[in-house]
């Protein structure tokens, strides 16, 4: 008999907690993926009964055999404290940054603005792409552009007159990086994160005045 | 008992409408700042915030389980997608030359971007 279904702790070559569909295409589904996406139902249902939650495994799995996601190690860790303290800096951040964004926006004075680069030290896509949703969601600037090779983000940042903001835009994207990686990152994502800040690039600053 | 659902309601529905307010001044913000990134970030984060304290209210006016998780989830969506929106638009803004870069003090995105060419 040909067996239809194999499961990660028997067969090495799938990632952990997944099974494979051996049919005519193969499919592999990731099981905590699913487990989410069902969770995400039945949250959406407001009620968590028995119904809600069958068809939600079975929508997850028809979503996941419909649009198969391809496979990537994703490096995910949750650290609980971590993740804590992620929130609470970003409920702060978020708090003070309404309250900048609004003064900018009744200040009569024109704003400079600026492009600046910020290169990150972790490597991984997953934590850059952590890090940059973060970012947005704070005080200094919004993200134009992330470079992938080099891990360098690009942010808009208003109100870019004086040295001392820039540095604090940088220095503001460097802690968020750590509390990110030390929420979500691999041990050797937060080893490299606890090595100081690469230097900044030199730019000769011109003055479009 | 009763005292303490008023306090609740009470307090529910100030946090609803400091949102809202927020929310009113992100839009503000989005009429006088002058260029996309500019009002791309009066777009984004105190709506965010005002989103984010809305749900509070609400939240404190439910005061059921499900319907909790059910806000959260839709706080967890808000922060998760705004930044994605937002970089996206700003990304297309700067690519299809919609920020005039006389007005930036300085820029070096640019610098890299013409280094490549």
């Amino acid at each position: 008999m040909k067996r239809l279904l194999r499961l990660s702790f028997r067969n090495k070559d799938l990632p952990p907690f997944s099974c494979e569909f051996v049919g005519r295409r193969r499919r592999v589904l990731d099981l905590p993926l699913i487990a989410w996406l069902t969770l995400i139902w039945v949250l959406l249902w407001s009620s968590p009964n028995w119904v809600n939650l069958l068809t939600g495994a079975v929508v997850a799995v028809a979503v996941c055999l419909a649009f198969p996601l391809p496979r990537v190690d994703l490096g995910l860790r949750l650290h609980p404290w971590g993740i804590l303290m992620l929130a609470g800096y970003l409920l702060y951040d978020m708090y003070t940054s309404g309250v900048r964004v609004t003064r900018q926006v009744f200040t009569d004075y024109p704003h400079r603005a600026a492009v600046i680069a910020v290169p990150l030290r972790c490597r991984t896509d997953l934590m850059l792409a952590a890090t940059a949703v973060a970012v947005s969601n704070v005080p200094g600037g919004s993200v134009v552009e992330v470079r992938r090779a080099t891990a360098t983000v690009f942010l808009h940042v208003l109100d870019a007159d004086s040295p001392a903001v820039l540095d604090a835009a940088r220095r503001s994207v460097w802690r968020l990086e750590r509390l990110t990686v030390r929420a979500f990152g691999t041990s050797d994502e937060i080893a490299r994160v606890a090595e100081p800040p690469p230097p900044i690039p030199a730019h000769d600053r011109k003055d479009g005045a | 008992m009763n005292v303490w659902f008023l306090i609740l309601d009470t307090a529910g529905a100030v946090l609803v409408f400091t949102g809202a307010a927020i929310c009113l001044l992100g839009v503000i913000g989005m009429l006088r700042l002058p260029d996309v990134l500019s009002r791309s970030h009066a777009a984004t984060k105190p709506q965010t915030l005002g989103m984010l304290l809305v749900l509070a209210g609400v939240a404190l006016r439910l005061r059921s389980g499900m319907d909790l998780a059910t806000l959260g989830l839709i706080g967890f969506f808000q922060l998760m997608t705004g930044p994605v929106a937002a970089h996206l638009v700003a990304r297309t803004a700067y690519r299809t030359g919609q920020v005039d870069h006389g007005e930036l003090l300085f820029d070096e995105l640019d610098e890299q971007l013409t280094e490549e060419n």
